[in-house]
């Protein structure tokens, strides 16, 4: 009883403070004539954090808002809102356990990176073409499935490596043609709303995939072989192994933090290929050209960059990103043809938390949810419920984010010439 | 006679159909038959509400099912938890009210056992068979349904002010989704994933005409279902033809030019939202009552991904396109449930016909962008429009020519 | 005006052709409906097993040389796991199709949600694998139930948790649904009784990544976990769990009854030796002919490792429906609730019957109202996985004693 009331004292004074600040700043620099673009977020920020202490500063000078000033009180609300939480639960596992928090640190971090990963994909479709995705779970999970027929039934002797290749391969191609029948119309202007049309048919692709699966493969879960063992180490000593200590499946560092074998591997994979693609949106003539498309459609295609191409391996390849993310992880989920529902919604939450359009920022906004995630399975008290609400985490950051910044963290204004207009 | 009549005339045979056809089908299926017609009417009432929100307003809100299950959720839980009692149980939280108690039950949640009891059960074995317990009627918790997807609609239409096309979208499933996890969660009031039960439409059953029908007869809510529908259908007609439809028009084709012209967008978007948020409020709360059941996992993606199938297939640009679409569509899906054999393959309709489904959505979204039925119904009223007009009207395919809209 | 035609012609075709099949009920074939989940939300992978065994039924009754003259065609309906589909599903069956008696069904919300329907309109109904109390507990007169009930199965799970040497700690990890939360509740209680602590883990289904609350679990440090997810969450569970250090190879460990469709779970987790799994049925050591010959046959089908609980039910649903309109000599519905009343029937899961009904009440032999028309010889055991990749049909019974075929290693 007395958590829910100091703690539900504390956060309603931050969300009543919080809103005032969003509302009033917003009003105080439109009547000074200033730029407000930003107002909401340090508003409110600053209100949930100092009260209206930090408001009445803030109204008065009205300084101009720089990322800095946007930084700080974000970070203050976040430690105010946990400092709340450790006062008012002294006994929560989160504030007493430091062994607990390390590792649900940890594995916020590997899941997020791989989230990250997957995301990226769909951040790359909608730079360049302004769409979002809504059949990107559906290329996840058919890239998962595609890698366990390869290394489990069919071809178990031939190893991992061409059961990911051919996920990429074929899921790059479902892609390419797909994006040639079905979305060519939007960028001749022969449908009426570009944007909207992207989302109904991208969902239709996704509603077919799906029972197209489940009625040609079922719905019994599967799963691949672990990829890869790790080799037994034991270090520094093979006694007293507090530095690193790896069995089969899984990896203890420090004694406290355990990474699982499948785990490691996946995220290991997807940092390897995040930066392959660097390398290649960067360094290559194709890359290039992609983030030419992406930042000035015209201006590219005065350059003598074919968009219509950009399109088409945009959307390719965003496709296969998503399936390399399931490839990585049927070895350590079980699969179904509903398997990509979940991980297409997270997905969302990234790209706009990270800024649609935005590559670190996909990154940056996979390894946020991650620990949200973490933070909120590991430290709601309610045992029963905390894992109960673990879709609603991720959204309740999504509603937060569109509501203070809808740019996202990292996002550009104008994701994408004509269409991605926020 | 002129041809431009022609979609009124079908309109008022299929209403004249619809209105005779409890009365003169008689086969042994008869209940089935009418179960899906009422499961259809309530599929084109949300799928007319979500094509005002999405194809006149341009609002691509994912969170229609959302609205729907605030509506059915809200009568259920009235239902559920609210009785007047003519004496204090002195178990339960209670008001004096009139005469009598307003009685709160204690949740109890999902047990395993019938004998677990409420408070009010408790009470009632204290009082024997001399106290009379009072639900509450049904038309107040349907009426409170539809307030209460008002008021969320006003929340989300207020919230979504600022977002457009792909944030709309992923916000409004955000809002979906955060609902259902709440609900499968909240076990103890909601009863999570069992689904909370309701009274029928007609407890005690009614009469009507001097002839009685019981609660499971299909007649009452078919009218009350149908006659909803045509409500519905005609205040969104209105609005679509009012001052209201043209201004939301102008918020979908251009927002930012609407408000340069003086049009109050934050009013009419706002206002788009809770008015198609208590329609299909208003119809889930019904539904619910009629089917006697509601669970979360009406809030999957896949049930909202029927609507906007149903619309787009029948013209997402049409009120009653889609309506028409969204019965002729459900009445296809129950029918394509058997399996089938095509030589020695037996294919599996269960699973297949969703796949076809998915196909013609896609199909239909490349092909005729109005939807199926929409052209058919243009065809009828642009008769008339000179042949030098439809041949300038561009060199596009003959699909898609009924389609090239005058409003642009 | 042709066109007009078209427009309102469509539903008028539909009618009209839907009411020229339906004429030909209630004769040869004799048709009994099926409730099995074919598509998502629903359990699909229990609902495919669960049609797959009642097809069987059909071809063993018709082999056999049907009923009353007649062969018998089992009419299979997709419930979708979903309670408001349930109740126009069985509308569906009862009107058009014209069944006259109604097996299978695997989730405890559809059961719930449609037995009113065949009841009100007088379809005897046997439910395969509906657990929860309430199905029976309402006693409804055309209602029965081969499943065990709720209550009563969880009284397997904590019993032979009971069991484990020094246990002070369970931690219990359910989906929140109307099974795993009663049942969890139960089983809580249950432990409670014996002085064993508890705390419950509840998870959305449809999860697939559990190591948060996987480390929460680990950090409460049990002694035991038991596991009431059903799904692919039980594979994702016990797998994950035994990566980080806590599955069933480093403590007692209690998984989902999907663990036991061995083939499945050694694909799905491959560290999953020693796991404890509830089963019911008789062991496969009094299995009779009936069970054997099934099994093979399923195997065969579905090239599975053996053949699930819910499918042997599923099976004798459909199978004591056919025995009782034989005794009944009448597809009437009164005349099968009455012969099924009387009925000894010789299924794959031993002999069922039914003591309470209308001719003896359960209160008549202080038993609660969940008794009703509940058949009470289920047999519940606990079986573990001692050898890697084992079938859970070979694997050692360790509860209770009376079908004990091995004893019971308790990891650490």
């Amino acid at each position: 009883m007395e958590f829910s009331g100091i703690f539900w004292g504390v956060i309603g004074w931050m969300i009543f403070w919080g809103v005032t600040g969003s509302i009033v700043s917003r009003r105080v620099y439109l009547h000074k004539d200033l730029d407000t673009s930003n107002t909401g977020l340090v508003g409110s920020m600053l209100g949930a954090a100092t009260g209206p202490v930090g408001l009445a500063f803030l109204w008065m000078k009205t300084p101009e808002i720089t990322t800095r000033m946007m930084l700080f009180p974000s970070l203050a609300t976040v430690a105010v809102f946990m400092l709340t939480f450790s006062i008012s639960d002294p006994g929560n596992l989160c504030v007493t356990n430091g062994s607990f928090v390390a590792s649900q640190i940890s594995n916020g971090l590997i899941i997020g990176i791989i989230y990250g990963f997957m995301a990226l994909g769909l951040t790359l479709i909608f730079s360049i073409l302004g769409v979002v995705s809504f059949a990107h779970g559906e290329f996840y999970m058919i890239g998962g499935m595609i890698t366990y027929f390869f290394t489990t039934v069919w071809f178990p002797e031939l190893g991992p490596i061409v059961g990911i290749l051919a996920a990429c391969i074929s899921t790059f191609i479902l892609g390419a043609v797909f994006e040639r029948v079905f979305l060519t119309p939007m960028y001749t202007g022969k449908v009426d709303r570009p944007v909207e049309y992207g989302i109904l048919i991208t969902f239709g692709l996704a509603f077919t995939l799906q029972y197209f699966i489940q009625a040609t493969v079922g719905a019994n879960p599967v799963k691949a072989k672990r990829f890869f063992d790790f080799p037994k180490v034991r270090l520094p000593s093979a006694e007293d192994p507090w530095l690193i200590k790896t069995s089969r499946g899984n990896m203890e560092l420090f004694d406290t933090i355990s990474i699982s074998n499948p785990r490691f591997t996946a995220a290991v994979m997807c940092i390897l290929v995040f930066l392959a693609l660097m390398y290649f949106l960067r360094r290559t003539w194709t890359g290039k050209a992609l983030r030419a498309v992406s930042l000035d459609r015209d201006a590219a295609a005065i350059a003598g960059i074919n968009p219509n191409k950009m399109n088409m391996l945009a959307f390719a390849l965003g496709s296969m990103i998503a399936a390399l993310a399931g490839a990585m992880l049927v070895q350590a989920f079980s699969w179904l043809p509903q398997v990509g529902a979940i991980p297409a919604m997270r997905s969302f939450v990234i790209v706009v938390l990270g800024g649609l359009g935005s590559i670190p920022g996909a990154f940056l906004g996979g390894v946020i949810v991650g620990l949200v995630e973490a933070a909120g399975t590991g430290c709601i008290p309610n045992a029963q419920k905390a894992a109960s609400y673990i879709p609603a985490y991720g959204m309740i950051v999504l509603t937060l984010t569109l509501l203070l910044r809808p740019t996202g963290l990292l996002g550009r204004k104008y994701a994408s010439g004509t269409h991605g207009k926020v | 006679m002129n041809k431009t009549h022609a979609p009124n005339i079908a309109g008022v045979v299929l209403i004249a159909f619809f209105m005779a056809f409890p009365f003169v089908y008689t086969a042994d299926d008869y209940p089935y038959i009418m179960h899906i017609l009422i499961t259809g009417f309530f599929y084109a009432i949300l799928t007319a509400s979500w094509t005002m929100l999405a194809g006149y307003a341009g609002q691509f809100s994912f969170g229609h099912m959302g609205f729907m299950a605030v509506g059915a959720y809200t009568t259920a839980l009235f239902s559920h938890y609210i009785y007047l009692t003519p004496e204090p149980t002195n178990f339960c939280t209670e008001f004096a009210f009139g005469d009598g108690y307003l009685i709160v039950l204690d949740p109890i949640g999902v047990t395993s056992s019938t004998l677990k009891q409420d408070c009010l059960r408790q009470a009632m074995e204290v009082w024997g068979d001399g106290v009379a317990v009072t639900p509450m009627p049904v038309w107040l918790g349907i009426t409170l349904g539809t307030l209460m997807g008002g008021i969320f609609g006003f929340l989300i239409g207020t919230l979504v002010l600022p977002l457009r096309a792909a944030y709309l979208a992923l916000f409004t499933l955000g809002f979906s989704e955060i609902l259902r996890a709440a609900i499968s969660a909240e076990i103890a009031v909601t009863r999570g994933q069992a689904g909370i039960e309701l009274p029928a439409l007609f407890q005690d059953g009614v009469t009507l005409f001097g002839k009685h029908f019981d609660k499971t007869d299909k007649l009452p809510p078919y009218f009350i279902m149908f006659f909803l529908l045509l409500f519905c259908l005609g205040l969104l007609g209105l609005l679509a033809k009012s001052k209201f439809g043209l201004f939301v028009r102008a918020l979908r084709e251009d927002q930012d030019a609407a408000a340069a012209l003086g049009v109050n967008t934050t009013r009419y978007k706002v206002m788009v939202f809770v008015i198609t948020s208590m329609i299909a409020a208003g119809a889930g709360a019904t539904m619910a009552h009629y089917v006697g059941i509601i669970s979360p996992n009406n809030l999957v993606i896949l049930q909202m991904s029927l609507i906007v199938a149903m619309a787009v297939i029948g013209g997402v640009e049409n009120i009653v396109a889609a309506a028409v679409g969204a019965i002729l569509l459900e009445f296809l899906l129950e029918m394509l449930r058997n399996s089938f054999q095509i030589g020695p393959v037996e294919i599996d309709m269960t699973v297949w016909r969703l796949v076809f489904f998915g196909v013609l959505l896609m199909l239909t979204l490349r092909f005729s962008p109005k939807g199926l039925l929409v052209p058919t119904i243009d065809y009828f009223l642009r008769g008339h429009i000179g042949k030098e007009t439809v041949a300038k009207r561009g060199q596009n395919k003959p699909d898609d020519e009924p389609g090239s809209e005058a409003v642009n | 005006m042709k066109k007009i035609v078209s427009v309102v012609g469509i539903a008028a075709a539909i009618t009209l052709s839907l009411s020229a099949t339906s004429a030909n009920a209630a004769s040869c074939p004799i048709k009994i409906g099926g409730l099995a989940p074919l598509s998502a939300p629903g359990a699909v992978g229990g609902g495919e097993a669960m049609r797959d065994a009642m097809m069987f039924a059909e071809r063993d009754i018709n082999a056999a040389g049907g009923v009353l003259g007649c062969k018998i065609k089992v009419v299979i309906a997709d419930t979708e796991g979903l309670p408001e589909k349930a109740a126009g599903i069985m509308e569906k069956l009862i009107t058009q199709d014209g069944v006259v008696a109604v097996g299978g069904a695997y989730h405890s919300s559809v059961g719930v949600a449609s037995k009113d329907i065949s009841n009100a309109r007088k379809i005897p109904t046997v439910f395969a694998e509906t657990w929860n109390d309430t199905i029976t507990g309402d006693k409804q007169k055309y209602i029965f139930r081969i499943a065990p009930l709720s209550s009563w199965a969880s009284g397997t799970i904590w019993k032979s948790a009971l069991l484990t040497p020094g246990l002070k700690k369970v931690a219990i990890i359910t989906e929140n649904t109307d099974y795993g939360i009663p049942a969890a509740e139960e089983t809580a209680k249950g432990l409670a009784s014996g002085n064993v602590d508890s705390t419950t883990f509840g998870v959305d289904i449809g999860t697939q990544d559990f190591s948060g609350i996987i480390e929460r679990v680990k950090a409460t440090n049990p002694g035991y976990i038991i596991v009431l997810n059903t799904g692919e969450a039980g594979y994702n569970f016990a797998q994950q769990a035994a990566d980080a250090g806590i599955g069933p190879q480093d403590l007692p460990f209690q998984a989902g009854q999907v663990a036991l469709e061995s083939k499945a779970w050694w694909e799905n987790v491959p560290d999953g030796n020693m796991a404890f799994v509830q089963r019911i049925g008789t062991p496969v050591s009094l299995w009779n002919a009936k069970a054997i010959k099934l099994n093979e046959d399923y195997k065969a089908k579905t090239g599975k490792g053996a053949i699930e609980s819910y499918a042997l039910e599923a099976y004798d649903s459909i199978g004591i429906l056919a025995q009782a309109m034989i005794e009944a000599k009448s597809t009437d519905g009164d005349k099968i609730v009455t012969a099924l009343e009387n009925i000894s029937y010789d299924g794959t899961l031993g002999r069922i019957y039914f003591p309470y009904g209308t001719k003896k009440d359960p209160s008549a032999d202080g038993k609660g109202d969940e008794w009703w028309h509940q058949w009470p010889d289920v047999a519940l055991t606990m079986i573990q996985y001692q050898k890697e990749g084992q079938d859970s049909t070979d694997s050692p019974i360790v509860w209770p004693d009376a079908y004990k075929s091995g004893e019971a290693i308790y990891v650490k």
